[in-house]
């Protein structure tokens, strides 16, 4: 098994870094460019590229690979394959190596990739051999190998007397034993800290799709524990819940004792240094193990009970109607105009929290043009009544309209909600030569803050093992993307 | 690329004259090394804009001398590129240094000593490199091992023959048992990566072995956890109970974060399976491996794109899986348009008489979108749906019959098409709806549709009255229609006659479309059917009435699952390319090698009716014995091997490459799996009838079945009932 290398592409589809490709011929990089690029060009939309193309060389068909590619920032990042590999480790190596890039730069564009290059070469020997084994991945091992930039930087500005130490062959700054030197594989060895922090992120996301009646069709929320570690030494953590029973389905970084998770559901780890996913998991209301189960056995009760749902916080009433003209107006010289009129409204049924960075987007199909809208807010709490005028210019808490003539979408922008308030969105439109086929979704995008829908609660966060008081701090915060059908 | 290119040409001659000079410069005064570094640095560079630097081959490997890591590092990035296609003196300039740094105190030196050798597929080069492999093997340092353990495959790729002799493979099965997991890991890839090749030396692993990696797991970074599960796969259990106290151990891996090692896991859970008695794990074990792939779906459209079409190939061997969970699999509007097929198909082999409303209802729903690939697979999924759910079927009509009266052309193309494999599922049912279908006629201009109505009113002319002017209509372009509607015209006007056989006008048509079928046209099975048509209905027309309206065998989509055999031996590459193409990798890489279960005692009966048997090429050449130590352990007690014939006895960690050749099929075993209590699915009624057939009317080849089964993205369509492999709708009508 194995990845034949890396390349990264600007938005033009030119390579600007690739890895070295040395147990292929060098024309094998070119072809994997050219049929992305190929795949990419051939396709309306660039997201209907399947992710996985395989790859025909052009004079022996003997030679099959495929290339896994995703898109990052203006930046495409191709991960070719072949052999009979599996394509997640593709992309797994891709996402991971992203995440390097992210952690070593701040984020990972064209630019900043043009400006660093060196160090992404070398990233890229040291995480990708050439016939493909993914190597030292891990950012805390990393880092003794490569130096990010800013320390880079500063050593060579500082060059004063330990380059002489250097130059006798051991890695600056690192830890007397040379690197890898660490018991355990995601932590390095003599992290120091002057504070001692630990913050822990709760975030959900919820996935849903909702019916032409409003009824959920399917909704459940992915969570994940993020977790920004600065602590001296080699700390042992214990993460204890009030009510661990929300979280099912969990996967964890590998740093987790799994035995004691199943044992009485605390989190027990030696955290890796710096920023990392501690745990993933599904919320699933009204959690009990044995319900699973005796659905499990009873294939006949298919249909989940109404409790198994997450509620959707939000609903919407949507309407929209298309009249059709065909030649009465003969003035214009049209054969036919579709005028249409849409409304929607939107209600907020969380009684604790604003809803924030609300999105609702339509795509209107094709030939839609002419769109003329309204978004106001309806009632509740004060405000009532704002004109149209004011609400259709960026007030900080007023809502916003705008129309993206080449996607033909239509976006509906609510900055915050607050609760129990209504907003409306009143418009017309027109298509010209066909009947205008809006899609029958809605896409909804949102987020609250400070809020989870599994009301997950941490209970005490216990650190052993080192003599500091280190700071604690815990945060919840919740998005949402819902497909509402009308 | 092109640009990079073109300023090469405006630019390099300058420039390495450029870099020359500095690099000499470099050499004078420059105690600290910046100026080096930073000539280096702008070298490298231009390497990486496509610049030809091989010319400074010489100044740069002089740099080699300067004891600072970050300046080797970019002469061996240099080395990298260049050392292929250097000069012999060239080359032996760098082998002083090669040997210097192989023997440095910075283990990260020695490191990059061995891998930019092992780079270097030079004879001068392999020659140093083997014998600082076998001390860089020994290596106190564990970072130094983890390279060696990559650069032995390296070695066995650029010599095959000098790895084996000198030792290398066993040193590589004892760093298997190295106290540093990533050590192990890195073994153990070499070794897969060696096992793999046509040539290589077969790489096995024993229970002892297996257990051995298996502790190693939990410090392993995740692809050496990939690799070790993977290499799992080379162990065949020769007891139920070791398959399943290895299960027990591996499924906790069901949680890690990473979605490569999650389907690695159920990869070799799947395996394992095979050799499994107790049905109580076994459904365990599918119950666990559910929610893991169900939560890949919330990951990146890439991701949720390779676990869809791993998800496909898992529930159609086990069920079980994710019996439950269809919702998860509704499309969104969103979606890209590859995610959304694989979801559709998936909710159709998920859809079962209890969940048949929810999921006609969204595929409804899909039918009334905007993107019309998606939008026709929907329309034909109501289709099938109706054929497989037989309770469901009344609505699916009803969905159907909505979505024709709305009129949008290719819906209706769809529908018609569906509708056909409908009337053959249930006859005497739903032909209530023809005239509903015939009223759309002119909508229907793409050949499959057409060839579908024109089915329709040939098998039906007797219930519709005006059967013979919609044929004769549809007859007048006969000699511009596609071959495929030209046949189903010639047998529906063959039909009409027989029906009406008073009628005037079917009398001319007849005689028409065989006079044209016979004399003016060119394509030869059309002209034989013709020939045929015409003799039968002048010899004995009772009896062509009986042939050509014998009744149909009805249709059913269960046949449309694919062979149990190919099934086994295609998810032991699950998460693999293969899984993605449903295709078996040798059929489609170039030196992959194959997979099959392989017997032992522990495998169950239902997976033995169905073993495929993968010869292994026989490799030219003497034979080459590896002698050596490992842990080597026979089960103390073993069954004499009652099962397979000595080819397939169980063999110890490693055999020597002589045993290479094909191992003998086994005897053809004639009876079906036993069908008591240890059926092994969950499904056990449904599955196991399946395995008498398919045990009985398997053919040679198992693939055979393979490529018409996924070669479109509707795997399945109907498929006369029972029949082996026989398919094609051109004969629907001539039961030879």
């Amino acid at each position: 098994m194995g990845i034949d290398g890396l390349i990264i592409l600007d938005n033009a589809g030119r390579s600007i870094i690739q890895s070295g490709f040395r147990s292929t011929t060098p024309a094998y990089p070119l072809l994997q460019i050219d049929a992305v690029n190929t795949a990419l060009a051939a396709a309306s939309r660039p997201t209907d590229v399947d992710p996985v193309i395989q790859v025909q060389h052009p004079s022996n068909s003997d030679i099959p690979s495929a290339c896994c590619h995703v898109a990052c920032g203006d930046l495409r990042i191709l991960c070719p394959i072949s052999g009979n590999v599996d394509p997640l480790v593709g992309f797994a190596f891709l996402q991971t190596f992203v995440d390097i890039l992210q952690e070593y730069f701040g984020g990972v564009s064209l630019a900043i990739v043009k400006d660093n290059f060196d160090v992404v070469y070398q990233l890229l020997e040291e995480t990708l051999d050439s016939v493909g084994h993914p190597l030292t991945t891990s950012h805390n091992a990393l880092r003794d190998i490569v130096l990010p930039p800013s320390l880079f930087s500063k050593l060579l500005n500082a060059a004063t007397a330990n380059l002489a130490a250097i130059g006798g062959g051991t890695p600056i700054q690192g830890p007397p034993a040379g690197p890898f030197s660490s018991q355990i594989p995601w932590r390095k060895a003599g992290v120091k800290y002057a504070s001692n922090e630990m913050y822990i992120d709760v975030n959900e996301n919820l996935q849903a799709i909702v019916n032409k009646q409003g009824v959920p069709l399917t909704s459940s929320a992915y969570g994940k524990i993020e977790v920004a570690c600065r602590l001296s030494g080699t700390p042992d953590c214990t993460l204890n819940f009030t009510n661990p029973q929300v979280m099912t389905d969990c996967s964890f970084h590998p740093c987790v004792r799994l035995q004691r998770w199943s044992r009485d559901k605390h989190m027990s780890f030696i955290p890796p240094d710096g920023h990392f996913v501690l745990a993933e998991y599904r919320y699933t209301p009204n959690t009990n193990s044995n319900s699973a189960i005796t659905r499990f056995a009873n294939p006949s009760s298919t249909a989940p009970s109404p409790k198994e749902v997450v509620p959707i916080p939000f609903a919407i009433k949507a309407k929209f109607e298309v009249e059709e003209t065909t030649g009465t107006n003969g003035a214009t010289g049209r054969a036919a105009s579709f005028p249409g009129t849409l409304s929607a409204t939107v209600m907020l049924m969380l009684t604790t929290r604003p809803i924030e960075n609300v999105f609702v987007e339509l795509n209107l199909g094709e030939s839609a043009h002419a769109i003329k809208c309204v978004a106001s807010r309806e009632s509740g709490g004060l405000g009532r009544g704002l004109s149209a005028l004011e609400s259709g210019h960026a007030g900080s808490a007023s809502a916003s309209w705008s129309f993206d003539s080449r996607k033909k979408v239509l976006r509906w922008e609510i900055p915050n909600v607050p609760p129990s308030t209504h907003w409306s969105l009143q418009g017309s439109f027109a298509a010209s030569t066909t009947p205008p086929r809006p899609s029958h979704a809605l896409q909804v995008r949102f987020e609250i803050q400070s809020h989870t829908f599994s009301a997950l609660k941490v209970d005490q966060l216990k650190i052993t093992g080192e003599g500091y008081k280190p700071y604690k701090g815990v945060r919840g915060r919740s998005t949402g993307n819902v497909e509402w059908r009308w | 690329m092109a640009q990079a290119g073109q300023d090469a040409k405006f630019f390099t001659r300058g420039k390495i004259e450029e870099f020359k000079a500095d690099l000499h410069a470099a050499d004078a005064k420059d105690k600290k090394f910046v100026k080096r570094k930073t000539v280096l640095k702008k070298i490298v560079a231009n390497i990486t804009m496509g610049n030809d630097m091989s010319p400074l081959f010489t100044d740069v490997v002089q740099s080699l001398g300067t004891p600072l890591l970050e300046i080797k590092k970019m002469v061996y990035l240099f080395l990298v590129s260049y050392g292929r296609s250097a000069k012999p003196e060239q080359i032996n300039m760098v082998i002083p240094f090669f040997l210097q740094d192989v023997n440095d105190r910075n283990p990260l030196i020695r490191a990059l000593a061995i891998r930019t050798m092992s780079y270097i597929p030079i004879p001068v080069v392999t020659d140093a490199l083997t014998e600082s492999l076998r001390h860089c093997l020994r290596d106190r340092d564990p970072y130094v091992r983890k390279t060696a353990a990559i650069c032995v495959a390296k070695l066995y790729a650029a010599d095959p023959r000098r790895a084996e002799k000198g030792g290398f493979v066993e040193m590589l099965r004892d760093l298997m048992l190295d106290a540093n997991a990533t050590v192990v890991a890195n073994a153990v890839a070499a070794l897969s990566e060696i096992g793999d090749r046509p040539d290589g030396v077969i790489f096995k692993l024993n229970l002892t072995a297996a257990n051995k990696l298996l502790s190693a797991l939990d410090e392993s970074s995740e692809w050496g956890q990939i690799y070790i599960m993977d290499s799992l796969l080379r162990f065949v259990p020769e007891r139920h109970s070791d398959a399943e106290i290895m299960a027990e151990r591996i499924v906790v891996q069901l949680q890690h974060a990473n979605s490569a090692v999650v389907l690695t896991t159920i990869k070799i859970l799947l395996y394992l399976m095979n050799y499994m008695e107790n049905r109580r794990l076994i459904e365990y074990l599918c119950k666990k491996m559910g929610p893991p792939l169900v939560a890949l779906l919330s990951s990146g459209p890439e991701v949720q794109y390779v676990a869809l079409r791993n998800i496909l190939l898992i529930i159609q061997r086990r069920p079980a899986v994710l019996k439950n969970d269809v919702k998860v699999f509704f499309c969104k509007y969103n979606d890209p348009i590859y995610v959304k097929l694989a979801k559709l198909e998936i909710m159709y082999r998920l859809a079962r008489a209890e969940n048949c409303r929810e999921v006609l209802a969204e595929l409804q729903e899909y039918a009334s979108e905007v993107d019309v690939d998606f939008v026709r697979k929907a329309v034909r999924s109501i289709g099938r749906l109706a054929i497989k759910v037989e309770p469901g079927a009344d609505g699916c009509i009803q969905t159907l019959l909505e979505l024709i009266e709305a009129g949008l052309a290719y819906v209706v193309q769809e529908a018609v098409i569906v509708i056909k494999d409908i009337f053959r599922r249930y006859p005497g049912k739903y032909e209530g709806i023809i005239p509903k279908l015939c009223e759309h006629l002119d909508s229907l201009d793409e050949p499959e549709s057409k060839a579908a109505i024109v089915w329709i009113i040939g098998q039906f002319a007797d219930r519709i009255d005006n059967a013979d002017d919609l044929l004769e209509v549809l007859v007048d372009t006969f000699l511009e229609e596609s071959v495929e509607v030209q046949l189903a015209l010639l047998t529906a006007t063959v039909k009409l006659f027989i029906y009406k056989s008073k009628s005037e006008k079917a009398k001319e048509l007849v005689h028409k479309i065989l006079k044209w079928a016979t004399e003016e046209v060119d394509n030869p099975d059309l002209r034989d059917r013709g020939f045929m048509y015409w003799r039968m209905l002048a010899i004995n027309p009772t009896l062509a009435g009986e042939i050509v309206l014998a009744e149909k065998p009805p249709i059913t989509t269960d046949s449309d699952r694919m062979d149990r055999g190919a099934l086994d031996q295609l998810l032991l590459h699950t998460g693999t390319l293969g899984s993605i193409y449903h295709k078996n990798p040798e059929t489609f890489i170039r030196n992959a090698a194959g997979r099959a279960l392989t017997d032992s005692p522990a495998l169950n009966p239902n997976s033995r009716a169905v073993l495929v048997h993968l010869p292994r090429p026989q490799i030219p050449g003497p034979p080459i014995s590896v002698q050596g130590r490992g842990p080597v352990e026979r089960p103390p007690n073993q069954p004499p091997t009652t099962t397979g014939p000595p080819g397939l006895a169980p063999t110890d960690s490693l055999i020597p490459g002589e045993d290479a050749a094909p191992a003998p099929p086994l005897p053809p075993r004639r009876n079906p799996a036993p069908q008591d209590s240890h059926t092994d699915d969950d499904d056990a009624g449904d599955d196991s009838d399946n395995d008498a057939e398919t045990a009985q009317n398997r053919n040679d080849d198992p693939y055979s079945n393979l490529d018409s089964a996924f070669s479109t993205y509707l795997a399945d369509e109907p498929k006369p009932m029972g029949a082996g492999a026989h398919r094609g709708r051109n004969d629907d009508d001539l039961l030879f």
